[in-house]
């Protein structure tokens, strides 16, 4: 037991599993300090990561002075809002001045830019604490990174499976209680699957949202920067800090960022959520029993908390994950084109294969994916005539084994998350169950463009009528 | 839609500026195929006058 100074004795796991929400309020409580929980967290790391694998590169020193900082500065009053003094990590592709940013790659091993992403400065700017960069699937695609520099990244509920990508470290690292938020990326899945796979809350905001300007891209136009964490309400908090207009990103959309915690509390009464199952969720080997299970009683609890479930035409949904895969392999290898054919082998194999179709597309391949993009963008926004959010699985199925794992099976099964980085729509992954191994399953929420708000308040009644978000794994 | 071979990868490769062994070229194959069917499908979602969903905007040159 720690105990903190003439305050309440705080067990330190519990210490390394508040919420930024707990923690920020213990903050000005008085019950702990910044530097406690950074000391905690390193303590932690230094036990248990050595079977995870979370961290590429922690930046303990680093941590402690800005922890220090952040404790000087609000016991003087200087209070920066609620991620003052919080450990946050990174994806190991967000650029960070003058601290190794790998991208999980032997191509990039050694690279130290000179800047740091737009939305690490506006973490710092916030008094966030930056802890660390994560391991990911190299260069944010493939598989898990078996042949990398850096192994890889372990599933805390069990380290014979895979925490799922590519975002890999962000998700694991919060399971593990190693970091108390993080930011992901994603291109077809990459922030939503490894929450779903490791019982963690993120979200894709809307495309333009969050600047990508410092993150290392994989398809600029389908690739989307956002936070993860352990509650709907910290991921609302994360990416109230990192939300907005930025001019050094082409993408970047000038609409006004509300209050994402507005929707909060509200409830669900009367939302209408469509389901789109029939054309989609039997796609190939379909949907895995267990998961499907834990997604319909998910909806019986959303009708429970008086929501109207409306079963909507999947085939628009179904036909994403074409174009988002063409469109994404062509964007890869036009980024890594140079890369690819001066020094293939510093490539891993599993992102090799993957980009490297990109070089065998044609230019009307491409194109062709990218008015099939605005076809299926028509169709699945059609739908929010008839209700105000979409709901699926995030997963089609819990995680595999490394043991077993079968390179092709994301192409056997549906993808869940494909359409909203197609269409740039907002997508948050909420824990909504266990199979019966114990590895969680998660519920995604989709909503109309710019209104996270509506997603993090279905989210979040869901969360709160749960208890899955309260699951520890055992370490 | 014609399946596309190795030896049509062989002779695709260098033009692309790589230099790629004969069981690179394999592993790559089933992928380049499921690609190219993927493509051939989103052709009968489009209409003859649907746009890509990425345009230049003259307003702000980019």
């Amino acid at each position: 037991m720690l105990q903190t100074g003439n305050r309440r004795p705080v067990n330190q796991n519990e210490l390394c599993y508040l919420t930024i929400t707990e923690a920020a309020a213990g903050f000005r409580r008085k019950e702990y300090s910044p530097v406690e929980l950074t000391g905690a967290l390193l303590k932690r790391i230094e036990s248990i990561d050595a079977k995870l694998h979370c961290f590429i590169t922690l930046t303990a020193e680093l941590a402690l002075r800005q922890a220090k900082q952040a404790e000087q500065e609000l016991r003087s009053g200087k209070d920066r809002g609620p991620l003052h003094g919080i450990p946050i990590a990174v994806k190991d592709l967000y650029m960070t001045n003058g601290i190794r940013t790998t991208c999980h790659s032997a191509v990039l091993e050694n690279w130290l830019p000179n800047f740091n992403a737009t939305t690490v400065a506006k973490l710092q700017d916030a008094g966030a604490i930056l802890f660390g960069k994560l391991g990911m699937h190299e260069f944010a695609f493939g598989g898990p990174s078996v042949d990398a520099p850096f192994p890889a990244v372990r599933n805390p509920w069990s380290t014979a499976h895979i925490p799922g990508g590519s975002s890999s470290g962000s998700a694991a690292a919060l399971a593990a209680g190693l970091c108390y938020g993080s930011l992901g990326s994603d291109t077809g899945g990459s922030i939503r699957t490894p929450s779903s796979h490791c019982g963690v809350v993120g979200i894709k905001p809307t495309y333009g949202r969050v600047s990508r300007h410092g993150v290392v891209p994989l398809s600029w136009s389908l690739d989307h920067a956002g936070p993860m964490a352990r509650s709907v309400e910290d991921c609302a908090i994360i990416l109230q800090t990192i939300a907005g207009y930025d001019a050094k990103d082409p993408a970047s959309a000038d609409a006004a960022v509300p209050n994402f915690r507005n929707g909060i509390g509200h409830g669900i009464k009367g939302m209408r959520i469509g389901v789109p199952r029939v054309g989609w969720f039997d796609e190939n080997l379909g949907v895995d029993r267990q998961t499907e299970t834990a997604f319909n009683r998910a909806l019986e609890m959303l009708e429970e908390l008086g929501a109207t479930i409306i079963e909507i035409d999947g085939k628009p949904f179904s036909h994403a994950r074409k174009a988002n895969q063409t469109i994404l392999v062509c964007e890869a290898y036009a980024y890594h084109e140079k890369r690819l054919q001066q020094a293939p082998e510093k490539f891993g194999s599993s992102v090799r294969r993957r980009i490297l179709e990109g070089a065998f597309l044609s230019a009307a391949d491409y194109i062709t994916a990218q008015r099939a993009r605005a076809v299926l963008n028509e169709q699945i926004r059609a739908n929010f005539t008839l209700v105000d959010v979409f709901a699926t699985p995030s997963a089609p199925r819990p995680p595999e084994a490394f043991a077993t794992m079968d390179p092709n099976e994301q192409n056997l099964r549906p993808s869940f998350t494909n359409p909203f980085n197609l269409t740039g729509l907002p997508a948050i992954s909420v824990p909504c169950g266990f199979t019966h191994e114990n590895l969680p399953v998660g519920l995604q929420i989709g909503a109309r463009s710019f209104d996270e708000t509506t997603a993090f308040r279905v989210a979040h009644a869901y969360e709160q009528a749960t208890k899955w978000h309260k699951q520890r794994p055992v370490l | 839609m014609v399946e596309i071979t190795l030896d049509d990868l062989r002779k695709m490769a260098p033009r692309a500026g790589l230099q790629l062994a004969d069981d690179e070229l394999q592993r790559l194959l089933p992928g380049v195929n499921r690609s190219k069917k993927q493509v051939a499908e989103l052709r009968a979602l489009i209409a003859t006058e649907s746009e890509p969903a990425a345009t230049f905007n003259a307003a702000d040159g980019k």
